[in-house]
């Protein structure tokens, strides 16, 4: 068999590519509201079918069930619970974090949804489903209009 | 548009809205970089390209060159017998003149891709470029010599070629 295998791990070639690829993503009629809300008025927004009574948020412009308009917008509290958690000790790319980040959807009272953000200044083990937490904006001027602008939620000291 | 539509619904946005931040954009530009692994036969082929030769491979069975080198043999289901080296002449198959470039922009000299069958492979054809002609005195079975990128320059991948011309 006079084909010469590879030995030496040096003597193969790999292919390097790039796939260049560059998105921009828009929110939407609603999603532009609130993120906007967000930025410039530090609040998070839900919109009201009365219909269904449901509050949605993050808020759409019209209701998922009965595919009416949502033309009533409401201010959300700024404090709900953790439905769930998880801790995370490994980032995107699978490398292990100095520290574990806490992600959590956070539903609030009345509203169908939630957010899904960080928890923070709390000890991961400490955390728990129920937990009442409160929402930490960043300050005004580093808000860019995206989630982050919310930097994380916090339990809320009793 | 139909007798009941008029106009489109929704909300147009132009590249003027995200330039003078009208609206809120969230960009994402992810990291595609990535590294395969050309193997033995491939591995080679590309090698010999970078030493200016073209490689292929032979199945005894069915008596055919692969072109570019790989190890299996698709139609015989079994792993080739040797190493072909191969003329750097051969004849167009077939071809295209093309005005757009890969972007689709528009280029002023066009480009001819074309599928070469390479001398002493009995037909087994390559995609690649002619020039040095006048796109319209293109023939299929007009017969070609590669030219090649100077040594230097040559990275080991089928552009060491850098275009096929007339002989």
């Amino acid at each position: 068999m006079p084909l010469d295998k590879v030995t030496q791990v040096a003597q193969t070639k790999p292919w390097h590519g790039d796939i260049p690829v560059y998105g921009q993503y828009t929110f939407g009629i609603a999603g532009e509201r609130f993120f906007r809300d967000i930025k410039d008025k530090g609040r998070i927004m839900g919109a009201e079918c009365a219909a269904c009574n449901l509050v949605y948020v993050p808020p759409r412009i019209y209701c998922e069930r009965c595919f009416g308009e949502l033309a009533k917008w409401l201010e959300i509290p700024n404090r709900g619970v953790v439905h769930t958690f998880t801790v995370a000790h490994a980032d995107l790319d699978g490398n292990r974090l100095k520290e574990p980040v806490v992600v959590a959807l956070v539903k609030f009272d009345g509203v169908y949804g939630g957010l899904v953000h960080r928890l923070g200044e709390v000890e991961p083990d400490k955390v728990a489903i129920g937990m009442a937490v409160e929402m930490m904006l960043k300050p005004k001027a580093e808000r860019t209009g995206s989630i982050l602008d919310i930097n994380y939620f916090r339990p809320i000291q009793a | 548009m139909s007798e009941k539509v008029k106009v489109w619904p929704g909300t147009p946005l132009g590249e003027k809205d995200i330039k003078e931040k009208r609206i809120l954009v969230t960009e994402w530009q992810p990291n595609l970089k990535y590294a395969w692994d050309t193997g033995i036969g491939y591995g080679k082929y590309f090698a010999e390209l970078k030493k200016g030769r073209i490689v292929g491979t032979r199945c005894a069975k069915c008596r055919r060159v692969l072109l570019p080198a790989r190890v299996f043999c698709e139609w015989c289901f079994r792993t080739v017998d040797e190493w072909v080296y191969l003329e750097d002449t051969g004849t167009v198959n077939t071809f295209s003149v093309a005005y757009t470039g890969t972007a689709a922009e528009r280029l002023k000299e066009p480009r001819i891709p074309a599928l070469i069958e390479i001398d002493g492979s009995h037909g087994v054809a390559i995609m690649h470029l002619i020039s040095e002609i006048d796109p319209w005195k293109v023939k299929i079975g007009m017969r070609v010599r590669a030219v090649w990128k100077p040594e230097p320059e040559r990275e080991g991948a089928i552009t060491d070629i850098a275009y096929w011309k007339p002989i």
